[in-house]
């Protein structure tokens, strides 16, 4: 416990705390709901539904999908972003050029994502073809039978394309706020490059990057859900039941943002990075 | 400059030293000799090039980029922009002291070893060993009273004259020979920058000193020697008596008697 925290804060932090439990809670029942339900419903709305074959039925390959990908280009994303913040001067030509892309990219709304998933990449994929295409069939017969590693890999670049540039700005961002006396104070000391990210620029960004890398995930996932929600609602006849992939993906979602606010907050309540602040 | 006293050593010589920011020169033909185990205090106006002259000593200011020097800096009888010399081994021997108190956001413990854990292979020094170079280094800068039940509290939670104090600990379980102070006060109130000076005067001696500072009765209580720097050039460098009482240039006098500044 930090010497220095006033009663006031000790409390905020109480009710900060016992709020994100809640809430937690919640997503987790959510979660579980989805779960157990998956069998019954899931099953029943895929398989009522008209939908391709393309689309993967099995939930977990879903989720396999979701988080291999999302690990590899969380992974990516802040390997980029210490090139980008650490070694490359602001003026260069390549960082300046990046980061402008990852601003654009950052503010799409996500959903755009997953319409342009539908759009470019499976129109490119030779099916599908659903702009400037013949409209989606309503039978399911009327499909072709969709090989599945086109999709796998439509998907893949897509979440990359969503999860990359959130990954690159929070990490950079994290990088950013490590005050220069601390890395100066390491350098004079005769420390190398090498050695202040290592020993005093990691631990202190680890929190706020890890939230970056939630944040970026949930991003995906709320996309994720609402495709998935209006995809088999528009095509299952059964009312009143919301579908299990989707229910998971929006649960995952709330999960990951509650999550990266939370490391956030906590972060942010233990005072790790504060410079002298004047009294 | 005219330099009367006896012969004696000098830890930093520089030659014709000039440095640019890009177009802009920051350091004209500078030449100095700082003598050896004594306090050396560096005045002047803002901007006049004496925080850059500071920072050429341990080459921190090659990290800003768009830097170019030319001369000869000579510390400790070795040009330190021969291609031999090792960054790290300069910055143990040149240690740096802050304008704002800048411990580490880790445990006071902590802080006093990370110099020596940089610079030794993992898990080399032992518990005991640590122990006795923390209470050493504690010892020196008269915290060890303060700070012996606090070992593993935050050092930013620390009072920030205490914090000053811990900055010049940290230097000394890696035996620097010269210790540069940028303004190391200007955060301080009158009691902490009382602490600090005396703390100076007595490690004096055993290390050589150069500080920067704005605060003329400063330079006038802890230096023996005193160098007035103006844009960018060195106008005069003498003993700080004589400095002080009967400058020999004009501007000198200007500065000293307050005149602008």
């Amino acid at each position: 416990m930090n010497s220095m925290t006033t009663r006031a804060e000790r409390k905020q932090k109480i009710v900060l705390q016992s709020i994100t439990f809640v809430i937690l809670g919640v997503a987790f029942i959510l979660m579980w709901n989805v779960l157990i339900k998956t069998r019954v419903v899931s099953m029943q709305a895929v398989s009522a539904a008209p939908l391709p074959n393309a689309m993967p039925t099995n939930l977990f390959s879903d989720l396999y999908l979701v988080l291999l990908m999302s690990f590899l280009a969380i992974l990516f994303g802040i390997a980029c972003a210490f090139y980008l913040q650490e070694w490359l001067p602001e003026t260069n030509w390549v960082r300046r050029l990046i980061e402008g892309l990852v601003a654009i990219l950052t503010g799409i709304p996500s959903l755009l994502f997953g319409i342009l998933a539908i759009g470019i990449f499976f129109s490119y994929a030779g099916t599908l073809k659903m702009i400037g295409g013949s409209p989606v069939p309503q039978n399911a017969e009327a499909i072709p039978v969709q090989h599945d590693t086109t999709l796998f890999y439509a998907e893949a670049l897509t979440f990359i394309l969503m999860v990359m540039p959130v990954t690159i700005k929070t990490t950079q961002g994290a990088l950013h706020s490590i005050a220069t006396p601390i890395r100066e104070a390491a350098y004079v000391l005769g420390a190398s490059k090498w050695q202040v990210l290592k020993r005093q620029v990691m631990p202190l960004a680890f929190t706020r990057i890890l939230a970056g890398g939630c944040r970026a995930m949930s991003r995906a996932f709320a996309a994720a859900a609402l495709l998935i929600g209006i995809y088999t609602w528009h095509y299952t006849t059964e009312s009143g039941k919301m579908p299990g992939r989707f229910m998971l993906f929006l649960s995952g979602a709330l999960f990951l943002s509650v999550l990266s606010s939370t490391l956030i907050e906590t972060h942010r309540s233990s005072g790790r990075n504060t410079v002298n602040l004047p009294r | 400059m005219n330099l009367q006293t006896t012969p004696m050593n000098h830890s930093i010589e520089t030659e014709n030293l000039s440095l640019w920011y890009g177009d802009f020169q920051a350091l004209i033909d500078v030449n100095v000799k700082i003598p050896d185990g004594q306090i050396t205090s560096l005045i002047g106006p803002s901007g006049c090039g004496k925080t850059t002259l500071l920072r050429c000593f341990n080459r921190v200011n090659e990290r800003y980029g768009n830097v170019t020097t030319e001369g000869k800096i000579e510390i400790l009888g070795k040009n330190i922009y021969d291609p031999d010399v090792s960054l790290p081994e300069l910055r143990k021997a040149v240690g740096m002291v802050f304008q704002r108190p800048n411990p580490l956001p880790i445990s006071v413990y902590e802080n006093i070893l990370f110099g020596l854990r940089i610079h030794s292979p993992m898990r080399s020094l032992t518990r005991t060993e640590s122990d006795q170079i923390v209470e050493e280094a504690l010892t020196s800068v008269f915290l060890w009273e303060d700070l012996k039940d606090k070992l593993e509290t935050r050092a930013t939670s620390l009072q920030l004259e205490q914090q000053q104090k811990l900055c010049i600990a940290r230097l000394l379980p890696l035996k620097p020979k010269i210790i540069l102070m940028d303004e190391p006060c200007s955060a301080l109130d009158a009691k902490g920058t009382l602490a600090v000076e005396e703390l100076m005067e007595i490690l004096a001696g055993t290390y050589t000193f150069l500080i920067v500072t704005h605060n003329m009765a400063q330079a006038r209580r802890v230096s023996e020697e005193c160098i007035f720097m103006f844009l960018g050039e060195l106008i005069e460098h003498r003993e700080t008596q004589a400095l002080f009482e009967d400058p020999k240039h004009e501007r000198t006098a200007d500065y000293v008697q307050m005149r602008y500044g």
